[in-house]
């Protein structure tokens, strides 16, 4: 008896543990899953800002792609930065692997984070058909197309710099090779011709500033005139992998030139806020035709909103009001300076001279390759004290917290590359565009392929256009056009600097695949010829 | 539903306890007065305090100081006679007056040891396990409990990760066997993932080590990293109430501090670098001469003379229905770099233990309970970025403290390298280093813990053992900090002031119930059988905030409420919040057998469910089975005099390993860190999200499988020798291995890896009194341990380390990689100095390219291991590893007539460090190393020449790499026990005592202390500023009433 008393508690305890079956199921309340998501319009919105989240961060990390990697390349910039770093920017400056033959993931980062961005967009494509969109198909084709939009200006920027991708359209973990670009290419074409047809026609006067930011028709359309000529130029085909034909790249632009509602801001250095100041005329301008959007919010912790890239570009660690100071990349080519006509008012928007300008830069010793001149269109900024901008704004760091956005495609490019499409209005865009540039000291010449290129390399300098302008005018154009001998200052130090043609037609002007994904792909990735 | 059967669980084991006050107890047998002596069988002086206790019944008296007793007990009654330090005897009454000669229990094959759910005769274990007595960790006058116990147990690795006080430790069991968390599991009085530091080590009755995974597998899932079993100090049945004060204060002072340039030979560095950079020269000799500031950074660190200090109140005693034992402590300790102000722990314990007879020996309830606050602030002692004594010894010397007006020096709004005559030269960017620790630490930080548990033991018949208990830790935490206006250097400063705070709680809850059973079958066969369950839950959320603009600007006032959040453009208000949860439950048993305690048989089983993996995967199976064979038992061996026990012991045991995030099998949504910005509006983000992390549905446990071949032996009474041979193979790895981008998400946690470690332990201790008076003992342990790595499931079989450790933008410079130690140091060899010009153009490959066309005289040879003529990252390879061959102890204590003398010491061999404390190039200051450097042909073939890219040091290479052997004396201690000269009968001990602590380091390391116990990833001993251990001397005293 009293053996069964004690019994009685101690099969109560066992079968207490024993048949709890839900005792091990937990919840992680502050996300959602793969399953539970994507259900609602909200759903669907929040994961349409995550895609632009995914695009905005493409440059957050690595060398800078879209702006200090591509200047470096191009005859604009030279690698630079600190006189002690490593050469990194010289191999990407040199396409010499031999400068830094440690730097085996000078692009690591860049890659992993398109592809970031690529998920996030293939993941969102494929559950659209999971979302209850209540009736309202304009909304979804409206989803669909921005998220398309993204997808299709990540892979251009790839295709362009790596020439030789992987092409992701859906979610998967397999080991892909890599695929003739001529499928990228088809994709985005396919990806930009739905965004053009499927977003409204809503003109810049008629937006709502509140939606400042987002895909637009226009920015569709421009970005299919700027793939078909890089596309036809760098491959010397006839039009864009049968998708898109020269008339309709040309009659898109002239779309957002009559309807789009955009125009040129009247004086070139307002576009900049380092050469304009007080008179900037602000991101959300007639000119942007498209934007990558960057505010101070970045922090240590993994938000990322920031422009993380334009810190390379600042002069070596010395903030010279109104400039800030940055890690000195990208040091302007004195060639490009020199080439610019004394009335042209877009030499000193475009780039900061340190002697024109009567700057007291001490900071040589610091310094490699300085050359005297510094981009201005991007670069960070500080008041007179020398306090940052940024972190006066609240950012956490001048470093991360740079909010200048990254005007991707201005109405100015619309306009030429509408002329050199064979516009009959080619002559006016052409005018226009150098009419601003010139002021009163505006004299016509005639549009003809090689003016336009001259007139985008001033234009557009710093603005990470001018590599891929003259890689679209062949390898062989840009290899001579991009070599030179010539001496700049390391660490005060004068030395002789030299980019060799051959590097340049040995690699075709693609960067290099980084070497940590091709061994992790157990070489089915394969290594860009000359890396 | 969970709830109503909890309480009609309750109630019926209420019903089940009282149900047996019911049954009456038993009549007393006839008994008479009986006295005796209890002497010291070695020298016959009389033992006091000795408990004597008639078996079977509540009566119980203590030997008074002459050793005498009496007692009421029958002539058939026997009398079981116990005393601390003692065997315990048993001598029938008889006729009474009785002389009982006591045994020092000097034997440790007679102890006790825990084991999972349970305690065992030492000389009847079969795993490998080990003991360490609480005494033994107290002598060592630590204010943590690892770190005293570090060098004493053999195959335990014990570093702590800074010398900061409060900082964790390390503890690695038989060598690294994950590059995930490698810490073993840690138990206090049953209660598992108690934070051990939160324990007053004067509070430790013992910690037991279960290394092999037969005596692990006990606990299963999370035993792969071995079990660290903590037992707190209890009273005992009929015991006297004695009170006892520990008591310790001491003061810190740095080791050997790094030798930094002093302002000349900096200055002429500097030219140096200059001069082979193909510049000039910055200073004239006659500006050398006259430099006007030569501040050592490291003398501004380091404060002299900082106190630590413990002091713990206990009283143990018990009738013979209760016992008990109770604890206050207090502990305080400040960190010797920036003194108590920047870095400093304290820490309140109270600790309350008892058990209570309810009926006889039948049912017992008893309690665990510790509740301790700890305060704590301190500074950064983590990787570069977050290390507030790296940069000081990069600081140039030519930067002052102080400015002329006592302030901290500024250099961000001075001329730039004004270059006159006798002025000092600096950067805008160099900052004083003291004053931005002293701003950038300023936080207060606040625990509390609760762990415990009440446990109902029920023996309704000899050798059936019920024990139910409920098992509760409890932890919450505070946190707050603060950073004012300050202006530094131009990197330095902060324009507004911040705050953070903090909150954060949670508890687990354990429920634990065993059923055993000893019992013997025709006398010689003994089975000891147990079955149990355990459930825990683990729950908690946090809390932490941050704003700006405090409206006073001082620590006192770091609150969000005191903050104006007035910002230029926006809100600067940032809260977050989450909560955390999982579940396991396990179901074990074990059986125990020996033969006459010849033959012995161990064998377990769990089986647990971890909330952590997908449904179907949840549940792992880890058995265990060992044997022993006890030698000296058997005839032929008794004869032998001088092998007084010899035990051959073996096992094999599976384990598990799942202390990993949760939700692994799921591919989450993340809302945070996915907004963009649309609008006109700086800093008004819209809110998004995106898919973070792939799924991995199938991961599932890691295990650790682990055979064990030992012996333990007793040589002519005096020496004690264990030792084990292990081979343990960690599979299954729950790991984030490197996934394609392609797949363009995180990496979920996969099951893949493996690495062996395979070893050795061997524990040596002997002990001897030479004359009548003095005792003395010896003991040493070594253990060897080769860690190597099997196979990593990734197509290029590496994990590769982070890059961005050692200076900024460095590369990966360790691995973890096919049949190679976890996290060897990676990296080009060097051959050596070119010399001359002709040395570099004669340095050529095969076909005769030179190899390193750019070097000149004084750079560094490269080995071009694959022999292409290109150096670069197919030439690097294994040039250290972190993980030492050897880890070793030693002690030696003496004892005469009241005074006491012993000394401790530790050590680790085999194994490399990697020091970088400051970048390639630059301005920044270097230690004396460099004055041997390369400087002509023939001055240098080791420390290349000096330049200002720094281009001999910008590749990782073997020039970082230091040896990081050492013999360190943790402790020498002298004492003397008073109470032999105040003969106060109400004291009996009164012993006071001077110690050294981190007396002496022995090494070849330059760096401050060569125990880096700093993680970098999966790596370690890797020195990126680490804050050194400090010499201590107290003095301190031990008082029993």
């Amino acid at each position: 008896m009293k053996i069964l008393k004690i019994y009685i508690p101690v099969i109560a305890l066992l079968s207490l543990a024993a048949c709890k079956k839900s005792f091990l199921d937990t919840e992680d309340v502050t996300s959602a899953t793969e399953q539970n998501f994507y259900k609602t319009q909200s759903d669907a919105y929040k994961a349409l800002v995550g895609v632009y989240d995914g695009l905005q961060r493409t440059g957050s990390s690595g060398s800078g792609l879209a702006v200090v990697a591509t200047e470096v390349m191009s005859d604009n910039a030279f690698g630079a930065t600190g006189n002690a770093d490593g050469f990194g920017f010289q191999m990407i400056d040199e396409f010499d692997k031999l400068r830094s033959p440690s730097d085996v993931d000078m692009f690591g980062d860049n890659w992993t984070v398109y592809y970031k961005a690529i998920y996030r967009a293939n993941m969102l494509l494929s559950h659209l058909d999971n979302v209850d969109w209540k009736g309202n198909d304009n909304l979804r084709k409206a989803y669909e197309a921005e998220t398309r939009f993204i997808r299709a200006y990540c892979y251009f920027d790839m295709v362009r710099v790596w020439g030789n991708i992987p092409l992701v359209t859906k979610p998967t973990t397999e080991n892909l090779p890599q695929v003739n670009p001529d499928e990228v290419y088809k994709l985005i074409a396919t990806d930009l011709k739905f965004a053009a047809a499927n977003l409204p026609a809503t003109g810049y006067a008629a937006q709502v500033p509140a939606n400042f930011g987002r895909v637009t028709k226009w920015a569709a359309e421009a970005l299919i005139g700027r793939v078909f000529l890089y596309y036809t130029g760098y491959y010397g085909k006839p039009d864009l992998v049968g998708v898109v034909s020269k008339t309709e790249a040309l009659a898109g632009l002239e779309d957002v030139i009559n309807n789009g509602g955009f125009g040129l801001v009247d004086e070139f250095a307002k576009l900049w806020p380092a050469a304009s100041l007080n008179n900037y005329i602000g991101e959300n301008n007639k000119e942007t035709v498209f934007s990558i959007r960057y505010t101070y919010t970045s922090d240590w912790n993994g938000n990322v909103d920031g422009n993380h890239w334009m810190v390379m570009m600042g002069i070596r660690v010395q903030a010279i009001y109104p400039y800030g100071l940055g890690w000195g990349g990208a040091t302007v080519n004195p060639k490009l300076w020199n080439a610019y006509n004394a009335n042209d008012t877009r030499r000193n928007a475009s780039i900061i001279s340190i002697d024109g300008e009567s700057l007291d830069f001490k900071n040589k010793k610091d310094q490699r390759e300085y050359t005297g001149y510094y981009t201005k269109k991007y670069t960070p900024m500080a008041d007179a004290a020398g306090v940052s901008l940024a972190e006066k704004m609240g950012g956490v760091s001048f470093m991360i917290g740079q909010f200048q956005d990254f005007v991707s495609i201005r109405y100015a490019d619309v306009l030429l590359m509408a002329a050199e499409l064979g516009s009959p209005n080619a002559q006016t865009y052409f005018d226009n565009v150098r009419k601003r540039a010139f002021g009163t000291n505006f004299v016509q010449i005639p549009v003809n392929q090689a003016n336009i290129m001259n007139e985008r390399r001033f234009e557009f300098a710093g603005e990470g256009i001018r590599y891929w302008d003259l890689l679209r005018q062949g390898i062989t154009v840009a290899a001579s056009t991009i070599a030179e001998t010539t001496t700049v200052e390391n660490g005060g130090v004068s030395t002789v600097k030299t980019i060799s043609a051959s590097k340049i037609t040995e690699t075709k002007g693609l960067s290099q695949i980084p070497y940590s994904q091709i061994t992790l792909s157990n070489g089915t990735l394969k290594q860009n010829a000359g890396w | 539903m969970k709830s109503a059967k909890t309480i009609r669980f309750a109630s019926m084991l209420l019903w089940g306890i009282f149900s047996l006050f019911l049954v009456s107890t038993n009549a007393l047998a006839q008994t008479a007065k009986v006295s005796g002596t209890i002497t010291n069988q070695r020298t016959s002086a009389p033992v006091p305090g000795a408990t004597i206790n008639v078996k079977n019944s509540t009566r119980y008296t203590v030997s008074d100081d002459s050793g005498k007793f009496s007692i009421e007990a029958a002539a058939s009654d026997v009398l079981v006679i116990t005393s601390i330090g003692y065997s315990p005897e048993e001598v029938n009454v008889g006729a009474g007056n009785l002389t009982v000669h006591l045994n020092e229990s000097n034997n440790q094959m007679e102890d006790v040891v825990v084991i999972g759910y349970g305690v065992q005769k030492k000389k009847l274990v079969t795993g490998a396990n080990l003991q360490v007595k609480g005494e033994d960790l107290q002598k060592q006058s630590t204010t943590n409990a690892l770190q005293a116990l570090q060098g004493q147990a053999p195959g335990v690795q014990i570093t702590s990760s800074s010398g900061q006080p409060g900082d964790g430790f390390n503890v690695i069991i038989r060598g690294k066997g994950t590059i995930g968390n490698s810490g073993p599991l840690f138990v206090v009085d049953g209660v598992q993932g108690v934070n051990i530091n939160s324990i007053n080590p004067a509070d430790i009755e013992s910690i037991d080590v279960l290394k092999d995974a037969a005596s692990a597998a006990i606990y299963g899932s999370q035993a792969a990293n071995g079990v660290i079993l903590v037992t707190t100090k209890t009273g005992k049945y009929t015991q006297k109430t004695q009170v006892s004060l520990d008591a310790f204060y001491g003061i810190q002072n740095s080791p050997k501090k790094a030798q930094l340039l002093n302002a000349k030979e900096y200055a002429i560095i500097m030219n140096e670098q200059a001069i082979n950079s193909g510049k000039s020269p910055y200073f004239t000799n006659e500006e050398i001469d006259k430099l006007p500031v030569s501040t050592d950074w490291l003398d501004q660190m380091f404060v002299k003379n900082v106190p630590t200090q413990n002091y713990v109140l206990n009283v143990n005693g018990g009738n013979a229905g209760s016992m008990f034992s109770t604890s206050m402590g207090y502990t305080s300790q400040g960190g010797i770099v920036g003194g108590s102000d920047l870095s400093d722990y304290q820490r309140y314990t109270v600790k309350l233990n008892s058990e209570h007879k309810l009926y006889q020996d039948i049912v017992k309830l008893g309690q665990h309970l510790t509740v301790n606050n700890v305060n704590s602030h301190g500074i950064a002692t983590g990787g570069q970025y977050s290390n507030s004594l790296r940069s000081a010894f990069s600081t140039t010397p030519f930067l002052p403290m102080y400015d002329s007006s006592g302030d901290f020096f500024r250099s961000d709004n001075l001329p730039w390298n004004p270059g006159k005559v006798g002025d000092p030269q600096w950067d805008n960017s160099v900052s004083n280093p003291y004053a931005s620790m002293a701003y950038n630490s300023n936080s207060r930080n606040n625990t509390q813990n609760l762990f415990g548990d009440a446990y109902l033991l029920i023996e309704p018949i000899k050798g059936l053992k019920l024990r139910s208990s409920i098992g509760v830790n409890y932890w919450s935490n505070q946190g707050r900090s603060f950073r004012p206006v300050y202006h530094l250097s131009i990197f330095d400063k902060n324009d507004t002031s911040t705050v953070n705070q903090s909150m954060g709680s949670g508890r687990t809850f354990q429920f634990d119930n065993t059923l055993s059973y000893d019992f013997r079958v025709a006398k010689d066969h003994s089975f000891s059988v147990m079955a149990g369950t355990t459930a825990i839950n683990t729950k908690g959320s946090g809390l932490s905030g941050s704003n700006w603009d405090l409206r006073v600007a001082d620590l006192q006032h770091a609150y969000l409420d005191v903050a104006q959040n007035r910002a230029a453009e926006s809100d600067h208000l940032s809260a977050s919040g989450g909560p955390f949860e999982d579940a396991l439950l396990s179901y074990f048993g074990r059986l125990q057998y020996n033969f006459q305690e010849k033959y012995l048989l161990n064998a377990t089983f769990r089986a647990d469910g971890s909330s952590k993996f997908a449904p179907d995967q949840r549940w792992g199976y880890f058995p265990s089975i060992s044997a022993g064979w006890v030698a000296s038992r058997e005839r032929i061996l008794q004869d032998i005099t001088w092998l007084n026990f010899f035990k051959l012991r073996g096992s094999w045991g599976r384990v598990g390993n799942q202390s990993v995030p949760a939700y692994q099998f799921l591919a989450p949504i993340s809302f945070s860190q996915a907004s963009y910005i649309f609008g006109n509006t700086e800093g008004l983000n819209t809110p998004g999200a995106y898919p973070s992390r792939l799924a991995n549905p199938k991961v599932k446990w890691e295990t650790s499988e682990q055979t064990n071949i030992g012996f333990d032996a007793t040589l002519i009474k005096r020496l004690n020798i264990s030792f084990d041979y292990y081979i343990k193979k960690t599979k299954d790895w729950l790991i984030t291995a490197p996934i394609l981008a392609t797949a363009g998400a995180d990496a979920p946690l996969i099951n893949g890896g493996d690495v062996q470690n395979k070893g050795f332990e061997l524990a040596l201790n002997y002990h001897n009194t030479i004359g009548k008076d003095l005792n003395y003992s010896i003991g040493a342990n070594g253990s060897y341990n080769k860690n190597k790595i099997g196979n990593i499931p990734t197509n290029d079989h590496i994990i590769h380390g982070n890059t961005n450790v050692l200076f900024a933008n460095s590369l990966e410079f360790y691995r973890a990689a096919n049949g190679l130690p976890v996290g060897y140091f990676w990296g080009l060899k060097t051959a050596g100095i070119f010399q001359t010009v002709e040395e570099v153009n004669s340095y050529l490959s095969k076909t005769g390219k030179v190899i390193q066309p750019d070097a000149k005289p004084g750079d560094l040879r490269y080995m071009d291991l694959n022999g292409d003529g290109i150096i670069d990252n197919s030439d690097r390879t294994m040039i250290g590893n972190p993980n030492p061959d050897f880890i070793f102890g030693f002690n030696v204590s003496l004892d005469y007539k009241g005074f006491d003398f012993a000394v401790q010491a530790s050590g680790v061999a085999g194994n490399e460090l990697v020091k970088s404390w400051r970048g390639p190039g630059g301005r920044g200051n270097y230690t004396t190393e460099i004055l041997d450097r390369w400087t002509g042909a023939g001055t240098s073939n080791k420390i290349p020449r000096v330049t200002e890219d720094g281009a001999n040091w910008a590749q990782f290479s073997d020039l970082y790499i230091y040896n990081g052997s050492f013999l360190r004396i943790n402790t020498i201690t002298l004492g003397y026990d008073f109470s032999r000269l105040v003969k106060k009968n109400y004291l009996s001990r009164v012993r006071l005592y001077a110690s050294v602590l981190n007396a002496f380091t022995f090494s070849k390391y330059f760096g401050m202390d060569p125990e880096v116990g700093h993680n970098e990833g999966f790596s370690t001993g890797v020195d990126v500023g680490y804050y050194p251990r400090p010499v201590t001397m107290l003095l301190g005293a031990n008082i029993r009433f």
